[in-house]
């Protein structure tokens, strides 16, 4: 009886405990959500603008995450699906190709990874500091320079460059896709076993080292590798304003 | 019974364990230079920031819609082939493998210009929002660039001959106002090349084409 009691006791404290646990729970959940912006204009605006713009990064990242695991189970879904086989086997490599093609998905290869890195040389003081960073027209350069050459997939630090993305400046650093990257910059193209050779020898890149790298003391390195991983775009694929205008039954390439 | 509140308690201590690790790592992770933005940086970051984020819960929201419309069609037994339609649809006309047609702008370049500033052109349409742009009538999909000195341009082996149009879909308003704003791409290109023309046109109805360009890789392999 007494035994009983006890135990009784120790489950009712166990619940209170839980049920108070899992209320925190929630709150601190829903404060994670909070879809505001928490701007606070008080003494030190900097200070807050650091501290939202690190939150919304780390919420971009779970965001991005939770997209691509979606879009993992509907693929798993779609290639296991019902119904009229050949149709179905047919439409499913097409969206598999397709997604390929948009960089849904992620590709791995033959490649090289480019770094960049601001200049170290000292700013003599009638110039302009800027000149001495790495900036988005420099990043643009690059990426543009492995296109030609041939690249097939590319990514700065991580973020997939897609037929959607800008890259802009904003201070020292940059954004891509709207996700903030920051120096040392890490191109990685995959394409054909040229690839280093081409961009090397373009004319174009030979006036960027010229006119950044030699000027300005900027920082370039190369890898080739045999295998380099580009992760896949995550982000929207949403249109709003425009609409396929692909004939209703078009089978595509 | 008794061991049903056990586990829920034990959940909910996992539960509160598990959201203090991850606030706690996400407090000391990512102070990559953020401290050296300036405070208008930080505010535009900021913006930035919270317009991808709002896309990627909207992107969220309907591929969560996708999968429990797929999930439902699954466990009623019938087939998910207009799904598996509808979503081949959207990631043709996103990636530029099907032409699109919309609302938009269409702009003229004349007068000598060079590739880069092309291409800066292109950015800035990109951060505008533009949901697909064409150069001519070659879409512009990754890997198509404008090059070449003043004067001799080329897009995808093809010249680009004085004046050329860039076709770009999307708001209208948004678009022509971020190009044509003072210190924007245009006021900027026109310092940078003082004889070229660029006019600036919203269009009701604008039409994209498909890209010719063989959008599957050859060298990498796609990792599932």
């Amino acid at each position: 009886m007494t035994a009983k009691g006890q135990n009784r006791a120790i489950a009712s404290w166990q619940i209170t405990l839980g049920v108070a646990l899992l209320a925190l729970g929630f709150l601190i959940a829903a404060q994670l959500r909070t879809e505001a912006p928490r701007v606070r204009y008080a003494s030190n605006e900097r200070v807050a603008l650091v501290e939202t713009a690190t939150d919304l990064q780390g919420r971009q990242d779970t965001l991005k995450q939770q997209l691509l695991d979606l879009r993992k189970e509907i693929q798993d879904l779609e290639s296991q699906g019902q119904g009229s086989a050949a149709l179905f086997e047919d439409l499913n490599e097409r969206l598999r190709q397709a997604r390929v093609a948009a960089g849904l998905t992620a590709l791995q290869g033959p490649g090289l990874v480019l770094q960049l890195r601001d200049s170290a040389n000292a700013v003599p003081p009638d110039e302009n500091p800027t000149d001495y960073l790495v900036s988005a027209r420099d990043l643009r350069t690059v990426v543009e320079e492995l296109w030609l050459a041939g690249a097939e997939a590319i990514a700065v630090n991580g973020e997939r460059v897609t037929a959607a993305g800008a890259i802009i400046d904003i201070g020292g650093s940059v954004l891509l896709n709207s996700a903030y990257l920051s120096p040392p910059y890490q191109i990685s193209a995959i394409g054909p076993p040229d690839l280093f050779d081409q961009v090397n020898g373009s004319a174009s890149f030979r006036d960027f080292v010229r006119g950044r790298v030699e000027a300005f003391g900027l920082q370039v390195g190369f890898a080739e590798l045999p295998d380099v991983t580009i992760p896949a775009y995550a982000g929207t694929i949403n249109l709003r304003y425009a609409r396929s205008a692909a004939p209703a039954s078009s089978p595509g390439p | 019974m008794r061991k049903t509140r056990n586990q829920l308690s034990i959940a909910a201590v996992a539960l509160i364990l598990g959201l203090l690790v991850v606030v706690q790592l996400r407090s000391q992770a990512g102070n990559t230079g953020l401290e050296a933005l300036s405070a208008q940086d930080l505010t535009v970051l900021v913006g930035n920031l919270n317009t991808r984020n709002e896309q990627l819960r909207g992107e969220i929201a309907t591929t969560q819609r996708e999968l429990a419309d797929l999930q439902g069609a699954r466990s009623r037994g019938e087939s998910s082939v207009d799904q598996l339609r509808l979503d081949l649809a959207r990631v043709r006309a996103w990636s530029g493998l099907d032409p699109v047609t919309g609302s938009g702008i269409r702009i003229t370049i004349a007068g000598p210009i060079a590739g880069a500033g092309v291409q800066d052109l292109l950015n800035e349409l990109h951060n505008a929002g533009a949901e697909a742009l064409a150069v001519e009538d070659v879409r512009v999909v990754p890997g198509t660039i404008v090059a070449g000195p003043t004067g001799s341009l080329s897009v995808e082996n093809t010249a680009l001959v004085d004046p050329f149009e860039i076709s770009a879909l999307g708001n209208p308003a948004t678009l022509t106002g971020s190009l044509t704003r003072s210190g924007g791409i245009v006021a900027q290109l026109a310092a940078t090349y003082p004889t070229a023309q660029i006019t600036v046109v919203p269009l009701d109805a604008v039409e994209i084409p498909a890209t010719t360009r063989r959008l599957i890789p050859a060298h990498g392999t796609p990792r599932l």
